[in-house]
């Protein structure tokens, strides 16, 4: 089974933007080697044609009418967000002055 | 305390027509049943306040289907307006979804009692419900058992009698499988059957909700509830009503079954392949044909499955971000931190590991090496059930290739949970409906189920086959032993 390195855990693990501890690299490293070892048996299969299948719904051009609907209000809206000042989410700086 | 919840959904309603019981009679009694059974960690919330109050409510009006004043118990991963909702993860430990989903609102106006929120798989990923925030539910048949996931609560939750009825969600066999575990009825009906509206997402081309019971026909009476098109669900089928009942009771004589070679390969337990050939047999008594096939890429399910999930539930996951809802890291440097730290202490390490893998396989190149190549094989599989039903009824196999196992027995390879399910993801890929019904036992008396599959939309055939089955078999599902004999 391949274990991946400390640098192709931290390459996969920013993909998934996830932040990783040193003992979290070390014991993800076998975990996410067998599972990427998994995923290549792909490349063995055989014989398939190339006609994908993206969903089971092969009848979803089925628009709802465009007509105005009720919308949340703001106090509902806002239930669940973490942080907020006023109207506003809040996240952190993103632009230095 | 009484015992109305052991009668049929049928019985308990002629009860509450004819006023000799009322509905909080029944809520009282599952809340007991739930004190008195704490130990199998079915529910991550209950609804007790809530549930008492509408029951109370609900001594004011008609009983006027068949499900009033029913306790149903719901997955915690289907949104429940004002009843928190955690997905069994940290992520949303403390999350209040504002909308009910489309399933909710469905059992809202049948007037059932949502009793609460049970226990799974964080995010519905994993397959014994062991990668819960909240810790595992237990298997009633014997509480050192499994309970089978990822909707290992709801199955736990009908199985010991808690409530007659729950849903659960199925991504790849996350109904069924815990079903077989546990010895009650699961269906993943047909992909589109059921609008997803509400359903946090893992795998959003696989995902179904399903009714999860103690019987055939009330599942089906469950199905008639739930099912239909939804404006808010485009993936939802536009089909004409139907009574997913009408067929129950008729012969199932002539019927024309096929077995995958695969399934019954050596990939199968001693335990499980006897049920199942004691099964054949039965159903060959009882007129039926039953042959013996080779369909292609059964063997290469797993491969495409796990391509495919992990592929959606990155992009599906990418929403929990410490910004909308949910967990937040306190006091992050910058918003690269605050995404990266809310994800690695909201998330347990199963969903990290899945998602990590699945943003590998989308990304750059990767997507056409794996996830298009997973699309391809993915639409062969569904050609390949095609081409069975042309000439056969059903598709059948077992469930699980075990009976339940122990729970605290690990596992060092993370593919394990993935194999678990190997039996009962194809027919997610194929978007089939499929159904898991309880057909014998082990010698060490745990549950055993058989798995059978049909064409799309053809939930009312399953039904009549599963039904008629279960007569014929007239086993004692009762996990709380010779009680009821």
């Amino acid at each position: 089974m391949k274990k991946l390195s400390k640098e192709e855990v931290l390459h996969v693990a920013h993909l998934a933007r996830i932040n990783l501890e040193d003992e979290e690299i070390e014991r993800y490293a076998n975990d996410l080697g067998k599972l990427l070892e998994d995923i290549d048996k792909i490349k063995d299969i055989k014989g398939y044609d190339d006609e994908m299948m993206i969903s089971p719904v092969e009848y979803n051009s089925d628009l709802r009418p465009d007509v105005e609907g009720k919308m949340l209000d703001y106090k509902t809206a806002m239930k669940n967000v973490p942080h907020s000042t006023g109207n506003f989410v809040e996240v952190p700086v993103m632009l230095n002055e | 305390m009484s015992n109305y919840l052991d009668l049929s959904i049928k019985e308990i309603n002629n009860l509450l027509k004819s006023k000799k019981i009322k509905p909080i009679d029944l809520v009282e009694e599952a809340f007991d049943r739930i004190e008195k059974s704490s130990s199998l960690n079915c529910f991550i919330t209950l609804n007790k306040e809530a549930a008492l109050k509408q029951a109370k409510e609900l001594e004011d009006k008609e009983v006027d289907n068949l499900f009033f004043g029913i306790p149903i118990a719901i997955k915690d991963n289907i949104c429940t307006k004002g009843l928190r909702t955690t997905c069994a993860s940290k992520m949303l430990e403390n999350f209040e979804p504002i909308y009910d989903a489309t399933v909710i609102e469905k059992i809202n106006e049948k007037h059932m009692i949502i009793i609460g929120k049970t226990n799974m798989d964080e995010f519905a990923m994993g397959s014994c419900s062991k990668t819960s925030y909240f810790g595992a539910p237990r298997n009633p048949w014997n509480e050192s058992k499994i309970t089978g996931g990822s909707s290992g609560g709801s199955a736990a939750c009908v199985s010991g009698r808690l409530t007659p009825i729950a849903l659960g969600s199925d991504t790849g066999g996350s109904i069924r499988q815990p079903s077989s575990f546990c010895g009650v009825v699961g269906l993943k009906p047909t992909y589109g059957r059921v609008s997803r509206f509400g359903l946090i997402a893992y795998g959003s081309s696989l995902d179904q909700i399903g009714p999860i019971t103690r019987n055939v026909e009330e599942n089906a009476e469950l199905l008639n509830i739930i099912c239909g098109k939804d404006e808010k669900d485009l993936t939802s089928a536009k089909r004409d009503s139907e009574d997913f009942t009408r067929l129950i009771g008729k012969d199932i004589k002539g019927m024309k079954i096929a077995v995958p070679n695969y399934f019954v390969s050596d990939i199968v337990s001693k335990e499980v392949l006897d049920v199942f050939n004691k099964t054949v047999e039965t159903l060959r008594n009882l007129g039926c044909t039953v042959d013996y096939i080779d369909m292609k890429y059964l063997e290469n399910v797993v491969t495409i499955y796990q391509i495919i999930t992990m592929a959606e539930a990155s992009g599906n996951l990418a929403r929990f971000d410490g910004v909308k809802y949910g967990y937040s890291y306190p006091n992050p440097k910058d918003l690269e931190e605050l995404y990266t730290k809310t994800r690695q202490l909201g998330f347990g390490d199963t969903v990290k590991k899945r998602i990590m893998v699945g943003s590998f396989i989308l990304s750059g190149e990767n997507a056409k090496i794996y996830y298009d190549k997973a699309l391809s094989i993915r639409d062969d599989i569904k050609k390949s059930f095609d081409m069975a039903f042309e000439k056969y009824d059903f598709v059948i196999g077992p469930v699980v290739t075990s009976e339940a196992y122990d729970l605290d027995e690990e596992f060092p390879d993370p593919s394990k949970s993935f194999m678990d399910d190997v039996l009962v993801m194809p027919v997610n890929m194929a978007g089939l409906p499929g159904l898991s019904l309880p057909v014998g036992f082990s010698p060490n008396h745990l549950p055993i189920g058989l798995h059978v599959m049909a064409p799309r939309f053809e939930e009312a055939k399953l039904y009549q086959f599963g039904a008629f089955l279960e007569k014929e078999l007239n086993l004692n599902l009762d996990p709380r032993g010779d009680k009821n004999e």
